[in-house]
């Protein structure tokens, strides 16, 4: 555009630059309406298929664990909000409410026993067994979700991977890299000798020695010194419960 | 199997180092803890009113399903935790031999005054073996009680004037007069 000179000149160019403005508001405007508008259709469906499915979400913990899946996906969380329409609509937060204090009522009540340390599996199914009523509706992935739902309360409750079995700790203590081994070749039959954990992980007897005797202060592990070959033998509660047979896979899996 | 008739073993019987008397004091507290609750709980629903230290055949100190038994020093731990809590008795200065009380003396005074009271005994007088062993004690929890506990039970009525001992011919033959 050729400059004019003059007063003219100057009020033109100001009021092409508003019209410019405008333009690009509106093009700005038409976009986030069609942003907005995608994503009411998006929240209508999502809303529909709950609604469609309720029953399935709530009484299938495979179909739960799928719905919970799509949603990450999607960036929508169910539970973030005990108020929000999910909690209306499914009834899900307090579902996960109700099984979180069901678990730090059973990691209390068996903390004498394992001090603080529980195999998931056995976590899942003593809340089966006091959710009498439907006891199959809870999967292991339900625990996990309500686990992670009590970390807004501080320290404590986590969920820590020993090997290929998943342990809930309800006390704050530091397992180091150490007693996590030690856990995890526990975990074959319930528990070890001070010689096993030599061989297998190519430690000193000191080292060995140092770390059992941790674990046994934390009252993670006990010593048993019955057996008829006089070996000391250090059982894990938290690996092999009493209320489980060592080594038998207690409890079914998630996917049923 | 062990002989337990129908008296349900608790979990922690079936693991090995509840065995081993836990060398952490925490640790070892809950075990006690367990261990005395076992041994009172078994002895009230078999009647049983004396363990031996010694005494292999009783049950509660050997689990053969996982081959372990109690160590001697393990038997006396638990047994002496149940005597600082008053819930049993050395019989003997070389602690062979407990009384195990698993009702308090107290409890056995109140269902001694209830026995009597039920069969409207309250001015008769009965020889203590019939207290222990007569018709009317059948069924009720003082048919078989041993002697002693028995006779710490009436000594602490008599304390109380709600009845009066006294001597028969013989020393099995003590009586009792109620007056309560």
């Amino acid at each position: 555009m050729r400059r004019r000179p003059g007063i003219g000149g100057l009020q033109t160019a100001a009021a092409a630059r508003d019209q410019y403005r405008q333009l690009g508001e509106n093009v700005a405007k038409i976009r986030t309406d069609l942003m907005k508008e995608q994503l009411t259709t998006f929240r209508t469906q999502l809303e529909d298929f709950a609604r469609k499915h309720k029953n399935d979400i709530r009484k299938n913990p495979a179909f739960r664990s799928q719905f919970h899946n799509m949603c990450t996906k999607v960036g929508v969380d169910p539970l973030a909000s005990n108020k929000g329409f999910w909690a209306e609509l499914l009834g899900i937060g307090d579902f996960y409410y109700e099984l979180g204090v069901q678990i730090v009522d059973i990691c209390l009540a068996t903390r004498p026993h394992n001090g603080g340390l529980i195999n998931l599996q056995e976590l899942c199914g003593l809340l089966r067994q006091r959710r009498k009523s439907d006891r199959e509706a809870v999967s292991e992935d339900d625990c996990l979700r309500a686990i992670s739902k009590l970390k807004v309360l501080g320290n404590g409750y986590e969920v820590i991977s020993i090997g290929k079995r998943k342990l809930v700790r309800s006390v704050p203590t530091e397992l180091n890299k150490d007693h996590n081994e030690i856990l995890e070749l526990a975990q074959a039959k319930g528990f070890v000798t001070v010689v096993e954990v030599e061989r297998r992980l190519s430690w000193t007897t000191g080292r060995a020695i140092d770390a059992f005797d941790t674990l046994l202060d934390e009252g993670l592990a006990m010593i048993d010194d019955g057996h008829k070959d006089g070996v000391r033998r250090y059982w894990f509660p938290c690996v092999s419960s009493i209320s489980t047979p060592v080594g038998a896979d207690g409890y079914g899996s998630s996917k049923g | 199997m062990q002989k337990l008739g129908d008296f349900k073993l608790p979990q922690f019987f079936n693991y090995p180092p509840y065995f081993t008397l836990q060398p952490v004091r925490d640790t070892r507290e809950k075990q006690i803890q367990l261990w005395k609750d076992l041994i009172l709980d078994y002895c009230k629903t078999h009647h049983i009113f004396v363990i031996g230290l010694e005494d292999q055949e009783f049950p509660l100190f050997s689990n053969p399903a996982i081959e372990r038994s109690l160590t001697y020093e393990a038997r006396e731990a638990f047994l002496s935790a149940l005597v600082a809590q008053g819930r049993a008795e050395w019989l003997d200065k070389s602690r062979r031999k407990c009384l195990v009380l698993w009702h308090r003396i107290q409890d056995w005074a109140n269902i001694v005054l209830d026995f009597v009271k039920d069969n409207g005994l309250e001015d008769s007088v009965m020889t203590v073996e019939e207290i222990r062993t007569g018709i009317e004690s059948r069924g009720t929890e003082l048919h078989g009680i041993d002697r002693t506990v028995l006779m710490r039970a009436l000594k602490m009525l008599e304390q109380k004037g709600k009845l009066a001992i006294f001597k028969g011919t013989t020393a099995d033959d003590e009586g009792v007069k109620f007056s309560i």
